[in-house]
């Protein structure tokens, strides 16, 4: 399922968007972040155009809109909960239309952003930008072992659930809290061996 | 509690972002500087295994569950700067691969979960490992600094969304606190159990003495401290003179920079607000008292007698 | 008759001890000439990983040189480890760990980078390892999103790329279907150079080794012919090993 969320979609769609520079989406999706943010209420028109741009773009990169619309749904619980916590408040600060607008704004940029721009040209244009190395790297290695290390928690999670027989709350957090601590050792173990393959191939 | 697009104002995002930027760049350099080229991967591999972790679903009662945010058990495991890189590059690819918490909020997230939670809960652990003994000590020292991380966050959190104007911090504060002093009880519990876990197998990455980067604990600290005197203070004051002076500074300096923001309202003069707070402080005050101690006796429960195994251990 | 060349691989006596103190290799010792292809059998945690680390100098921690491993006439030290690097290829077990780079051709890049090449001439090398092992145009493909099969060759380029005189592979079939392992065995016996490898395939190892040594309990316990060696079911069985089918019905040759 976790496949589904990266990756995939550039490499099957071929619209306009995916082939504009990353530089070019980068930039152009922060300004239009920052710019939202910024805006102040009353400014209409740039939520209007913003809306339209971004809808203009989606369509043109042809990703399935019920996709994307899917991926908007999760706005997390958080926008919700500010909202509920503000609605009884006489004196709420910020309409929450425009709080709406803005994080459905910022999140519908970053999904046409991801969808159409595969992560490494994304780091690519960081490292342009002098963002240090050792953070490039690794972003860059846990890119690669996201799914690695997901599956593999996967596969031991079904493992102990098939030998677990305290349905207790307690048995259950105690077999997810081994599961989590020989994930974190068997990544532990793979990032030695990772340092031994690169130095295998040369690296100092 | 990754904060999205437009919660967080121009003024504030850019406040949090120097601070996180100047976190993250001193974090950087420590690990250029003191991790062995050997465990270098280690960070990337630790990020990801963060982000499986997340995944996991402890549950709790009913429908919810709980999960591991992680922050300070990675500092307890890979020192403090490491574990602010590591946060840093979860939050990255959270953002831009997954749209948790927006971009505009990522030096505000950073903050309250990296240098406030991660940072400042490792201070807690390294203060309290140090005065309790052996390793019912250390559990409870962990359990109870990543609850504190928890707490920290949320405080963090409230503050940025006040100073932002979004929710105001009489009724951000004491719904964050509280609802975070909950949560983090489960953070607490299960950093324990995880840590205990990788103790069993192998003591030597839980004991410290392989951690590379102690050091940065005490500059990282300095800036979540500066942090919560810009975020969190101006609106804690009981003074309403100068509460409302400070606010009504900021409400100047937010004129310049955005047009649009209200000055802060004069409702903090209300007596009833301000035992909202008031009230939150001390039950937090409170709280951490009794986490403590809980911390301490789920350290006992979980590590049994200084000799030989506890009989409730599984064998895996 | 003894070559005039240089082993490809000579190792004299080598110990090595684990972090707390088991002993992994016993003195071993053994002589790969060059050109040869040699299985590496034995069961599991009788050192044969533990063994092929030290053949590219990952392993001791230190080196001294005072490690008896030997290629082409050179003890490894630290001051040659980069040109016994570029010599020797390691196929690791878990291609997981060797493809760290998120796309083929970065990967495959990596090693030829190191020795410093870049622009047309490293597309060139990259491109070229590529078609050798049959994945020619997967240079854009990402490699999280690659078959077990494909990942073992992508693995195979990225070390061919480097263009070695000996080859060691640590258990390149494990995981792989039928077909897999033969155009795997096909691509071996396409490639000249020296070869080690490790495997548990013992079927394979008849089909491609000439030689084979046989490891135990950190140290060599058989070194000779494959019919040869393999045939002697007793020991075979003796180490945790078997006499394989193929050779049970036809008159070695």
């Amino acid at each position: 399922m976790l496949k589904n969320w990266i990756g995939h979609h550039h490499e099957h769609h071929h619209g306009i968007v995916q082939r504009l520079p990353a530089e070019f989406k980068m930039a152009a999706a922060v300004l239009i972040i920052a710019g939202t943010v910024a805006a102040p209420a009353h400014w209409h028109a740039w939520f209007a155009s913003i809306a339209i741009l971004l809808l203009v773009t989606a369509w043109s990169s042809r990703i399935s809109f019920g996709f994307l619309l899917r991926r908007l749904a999760l706005l997390s619980p958080f926008v919700v909960g500010v909202i509920v916590a503000n609605a009884f408040r006489p004196d709420f600060h910020g309409d929450w239309r425009l709080l709406a607008a803005r994080s459905g704004i910022g999140l519908f940029t970053v999904i046409l952003l991801s969808n159409s721009t595969p992560f490494g040209q994304m780091l690519a244009v960081l490292k342009r930008a002098h963002v240090p190395p050792l953070l490039i790297t690794t972003l860059a290695l846990m890119h690669r072992y996201l799914f690695v290390l997901v599956e593999e928690s996967e596969r031991m999670r079904r493992a102990r659930a098939s030998r677990t027989l305290g349905r207790s709350r307690r048995a259950r957090w105690r077999v997810l809290a081994s599961v989590l601590g020989q994930l974190f050792l068997r990544a532990s173990e793979r990032a030695e061996r990772i340092f031994d393959a690169m130095c295998a191939r040369g690296w100092k | 509690m990754h904060i999205p697009d437009g919660f967080v104002d121009g003024k504030t995002a850019i406040a949090a972002a120097t601070l996180s930027a100047t976190g993250l760049g001193l974090a950087l350099r420590r690990v250029r500087r003191e991790l062995p080229a050997r465990r270098m991967p280690l960070l990337g591999l630790a990020a990801a295994f963060l982000f499986a972790a997340q995944m996991v679903n402890f549950p709790v009662a009913g429908g919810t569950s709980g999960h591991l945010m992680g922050g300070v058990l990675v500092a307890a495991l890979l020192g403090p700067s490491a574990a602010v890189v590591v946060l840093a590059t979860v939050l990255l690819v959270q953002c831009l691969l997954f749209g948790d918490g927006g971009v505009s909020a990522l030096g505000s997230n950073l903050f309250d979960m990296g240098i406030l939670g991660a940072g400042g809960g490792f201070l807690v652990y390294r203060a309290v490992a140090a005065r309790l003994r052996g390793l019912r000590g250390q559990v409870a020292a962990l359990a109870f600094s990543s609850w504190c991380s928890v707490v920290f966050a949320a405080i963090g959190c409230a503050g940025q969304l006040a100073w932002s104007n979004t929710v105001a911090f009489a009724t951000g504060f004491p719904v964050m606190t509280t609802v975070h002093m909950l949560v983090g009880l489960g953070e607490g519990a299960i950093s324990a159990l995880v840590f205990l876990a990788i103790h069993r197998v192998r003591p030597d990455l839980t004991s410290g003495e392989g951690q590379a980067t102690r050091s940065g604990g005490f500059a990282l600290g300095l800036l979540a401290v500066l942090g919560i005197a810009v975020f969190v203070v101006p609106f804690a004051s009981p003074l309403p003179d100068a509460l409302e002076a400070t606010a009504h500074k900021l409400g100047f300096a937010a004129k310049v920079i955005s047009p649009a923001v209200p000055a802060a309202a004069p409702d903090y003069r209300l007596p009833g607000i301000h035992s909202a707070i008031a009230a939150t402080a001390l039950a937090a005050a409170l709280g951490t008292l009794v986490v403590l101690g809980l911390a301490m006796i789920l350290g006992k429960v979980l590590v049994g007698k200084p000799r030989g195994h506890s009989a409730k251990e599984p064998p895996c | 008759m003894k070559s005039a060349t240089k082993p490809a691989i000579e190792i004299e006596n080598l110990r090595y001890r684990y972090h707390d103190g088991t002993e992994a290799l016993r003195g071993v010792s053994l002589v790969i000439e060059p050109g040869e292809c040699v299985g590496l059998l034995g069961p599991n945690g009788s050192g044969k990983s533990t063994l092929l680390l030290h053949l590219n100098g990952i392993l001791p921690e230190k080196l001294t040189g005072s490690a008896n491993v030997r290629t082409f006439g050179e003890t490894i030290t630290q001051q040659n480890i980069d040109q016994v690097r570029r010599r020797v290829g390691l196929l690791f077990q878990d291609p997981d760990d060797q493809l760290f780079c998120p796309t083929v051709f970065e990967d495959v890049a990596f090693g030829p980078q190191q020795l410093g090449f870049a622009g047309a001439s490293l597309a060139e090398r990259v491109e070229q390892a590529l078609t050798q092992v049959g994945l020619a145009g997967y240079g854009h493909r990402s490699t999280h999103h690659l078959s077990h099969g494909e990942k073992r060759r992508a693995c195979l380029a990225g070390v061919l790329a480097c263009e070695p005189s000996v080859l060691i592979l640590d258990e390149p079939t494990s995981g792989l279907d039928p077909r897999g392992r033969r155009e795997f065995k096909h691509l071996l016996e396409s490639i000249s150079a020296t070869k080690l490898i490790a495997t548990h395939d013992l079927e394979w190892a008849v089909e491609l080794c000439s030689r084979v040594i046989v490891l135990d309990g950190g140290a060599v316990v058989a070194d000779g012919p494959t019919a040869t060696v393999l045939n002697d079911e007793e020991r075979m069985l003796a180490h945790g090993l078997e006499r394989p089918h193929s050779l049970r019905h036809h008159h070695p040759h």
